[in-house]
């Protein structure tokens, strides 16, 4: 018989044995005419390390939920709430001026800021004629479904 | 058997380097994984090799940092086999739509880098799309590859796809193909669809690319062979079958027994094969598993990876008990919207648009932005009317709708760019500009690690143990072999 090489599958089967045994300090194996023997540096089990892989880097996790402080708001003013559970956004784009500021004028379709679910974007308009007092949420900070975003001193 | 009609040969298009891993690994094979096995691929007797398409330009640059064109051109001029290179017709490899001078380019360095096939699809298939990435991937030399995209509902009907065919004919495809993403061809369809397709590609090769969700993938190519088509795209066995693709193994073994000739190599096949699941151990990631066939997939249509991802998403918002009544909406939210194709980016769109009516517990009350422009006629034409329900809440007004090919919209891009990079930059650099903030571009400068470009198992053991830090001592013996290594 010629002589046999090793094989993709011999090989599968030599790496499973050692990862499975790597709480011994040592490894002998003979299947056939394959031998394969192993001394570990101090027995004790270490983590295989990948060969010439990078670590993956994944997608940065949903905003974390912030501490909660109870907020209080003068009874005329037209709070606009987020919709759902999500991300909330004052500008369009990073890098770009924010939809609104303080102080500033808006019309019922004004667009107030955006709030991100689930990757989507859902544009938030003031729904009102009058002037922002308050943002209330900072950038980029995760909201409830609910929660107050905006408060808007409509004009009479 | 019946043998297949007037069908001489049945060529393969491998796909283990871009859908096969997409599919499985979430797109995370790496250029050093696939350059030993090389040579191997190029003499297994495919009649072309896909090498890219969106999710894998995506994950090179944001998660693999790679340069993407370093891999195509790499790849191409390894390969003496044709490479075949995928984009989203205007919206190349993101979901965004591009200016016409920003697709041409791109169709210009990937025929530049030595990509001799470019296949275009657009995933709401208007075709009007295609128009700008064909007629630049022509000029530059490529041949075209026109897909359709399957999906089920009551307007995806025979008579659609051969209207479909006619258009991407109309374009100057050298090459059809039915892609269905989600495993949804049944053999039955396939006996109506398939030769209703044939009879109007007017002789021009027709391919089918169909996923392995359902399980019926081997019969539904079946079916293909018998009916005419030309070309199946497969995946070297170990990473075939649940998302992925079928294998080529056994797509040829079915070939084989109606009697069409195919130019695969077996033993070659099994060399790749071994390497693969191989690989698949070393790098601990799944090998593909045959899909029991589920029903229910018929009805929402979302591909298995999908729905597992839906409910990560959902539990993080502390929503996961809802996933069945949410995966219902999806269903009435397609029908509401025109059938778009349960495709990125569509696929989002209906899972998110059923997450905020089911919470809501209303029905539109909250349409996401990018919904909004689907509906406006923005990224192309909607397949079906939209229900009444859905725009009485979305308003839209008479100026806001698109009727023009989506592309004419958009303003040019390169002087832009290239104001901004500056003379000395390449084609490949302004590109890469217009898809990507700089930040996630400059990890890309990193030297790139020295590839092998052929490996044996016994290689493969050795630098796997070597790159074991807890082994001081090794010694292998085989045959006439015998090896010792020491720390």
């Amino acid at each position: 018989m010629a002589e046999r090489n090793l094989t993709y599958d011999d090989l599968v089967q030599i790496v499973e044995l050692i990862r499975t045994t790597s709480q011994f300090s040592e490894f002998r194996l003979k299947v056939g005419d394959i031998e394969v023997s192993l001394k570990r540096a101090n027995g004790a089990a270490c983590p295989a390390p990948m060969p010439q892989e990078t670590p993956v880097r994944e997608e940065t996790p949903a905003a974390l939920p912030r501490e909660k402080k109870p907020v209080s708001f003068s009874e005329n003013l037209h709070l606009v709430r987020s919709p759902m559970v999500g991300t909330f956004y004052r500008a369009p784009a990073p890098g770009q001026p924010p939809f609104v500021e303080v102080g500033q004028s808006v019309e019922p379709d004004s667009i107030l800021c955006v709030i991100e679910v689930m990757k989507l974007m859902n544009s938030i308009e003031a729904g009102v004629r009058g002037t922002v007092r308050q943002v209330v949420v900072e950038n980029a900070a995760a909201v409830e479904a609910g929660e107050v975003l905006v408060a808007i001193e409509p004009l009479s | 058997m019946r043998k297949a009609q007037e069908q001489k040969r049945f060529d393969f298009v491998d796909v283990t380097l871009r859908d096969a891993h997409q599919c499985l690994w979430g797109t995370r094979m790496t250029t050093a994984m696939m350059t030993p096995i090389l040579s191997e691929i190029d003499r297994a007797g495919y009649s072309v090799i896909n090498i890219l398409g969106g999710a894998v330009f995506d994950v090179c640059v944001r998660y693999l940092h790679e340069n993407p064109w370093d891999r195509i051109r790499l790849l191409c001029e390894r390969l003496s086999t044709p490479c075949d290179a995928l984009t989203r017709g205007q919206s190349l490899y993101t979901f965004e739509l591009f200016p016409d001078d920003v697709v041409a380019l791109n169709a210009r360095l990937l025929a530049r880098l030595g990509v001799k096939v470019f296949t275009v699809y657009d995933a709401l298939n208007d075709n009007r799309n295609l128009e700008s990435s064909v007629k630049a991937g022509r000029e530059a030399g490529m041949k075209i590859n026109g897909w359709m995209t399957y999906t089920l509902s009551p307007v995806h009907t025979d008579a659609y796809y051969v209207e479909r065919t006619k258009e991407l004919l109309a374009l100057g495809s050298d090459y059809l193909c039915i892609k269905d993403p989600t495993g949804l061809l049944t053999p039955e369809r396939g006996a109506t669809l398939f030769p209703a397709v044939v009879a109007a590609s007017g002789g021009v090769p027709v391919q089918l690319h169909s996923h392995c969700q359902s399980a019926l993938a081997p019969k539904v190519y079946e079916t293909a062979i018998r009916s005419g088509f030309a070309a199946g795209h497969t995946a070297s066995e170990p990473l075939a079958n649940g998302a992925s693709l079928p294998a080529t193994e056994e797509i040829g073994e079915i070939a084989r027994r109606l009697g069409v000739e195919i130019s695969l190599d077996d033993d070659v096949l099994k060399t790749i094969a071994g390497y693969f699941r191989w690989l698949c151990v070393r790098e601990e990631k799944p090998c593909g598993r045959v899909a029991q066939y589920d029903p229910a997939l018929y009805e929402h249509q979302i591909p298995g990876g999908m729905i597992s991802n839906l409910h990560y998403q959902l539990e993080t918002m502390k929503l996961g008990h809802r996933l069945p009544e949410i995966l219902e909406e999806i269903a009435r939210v397609r029908k509401d919207l025109g059938y778009p194709i349960v495709v990125s980016p569509f696929a989002q769109y209906l899972v998110t648009q059923a997450t905020i009516n089911v919470v809501q517990g209303e029905r539109y009350k909250t349409i996401p932005d990018e919904i909004r422009k689907y509906a406006r006629g923005y990224y192309g034409k909607v397949a079906a009317p939209m229900s009444p329900a859905f725009l009485d809440r979305l308003k839209l007004k008479p100026s806001e709708l698109v009727t023009e090919r989506p592309g004419e919209h958009i303003e040019p891009g390169l002087p832009r760019l290239r104001r901004e990079l500056g003379p000395g930059a390449s084609d490949g650099d302004l590109l890469l500009a217009a898809f990507y903030d700089k930040a996630l571009l400059e990890p890309l400068e990193r030297p790139k690690p020295e590839y092998r470009f052929r490996t044996s198992p016994l290689h493969e053991l050795v630098a796997w143990l070597g790159a074991r830090r807890d082994i001081e001592h090794a010694r292998i013996r085989f045959a006439g072999t015998d090896m010792t290594f020491s720390a």
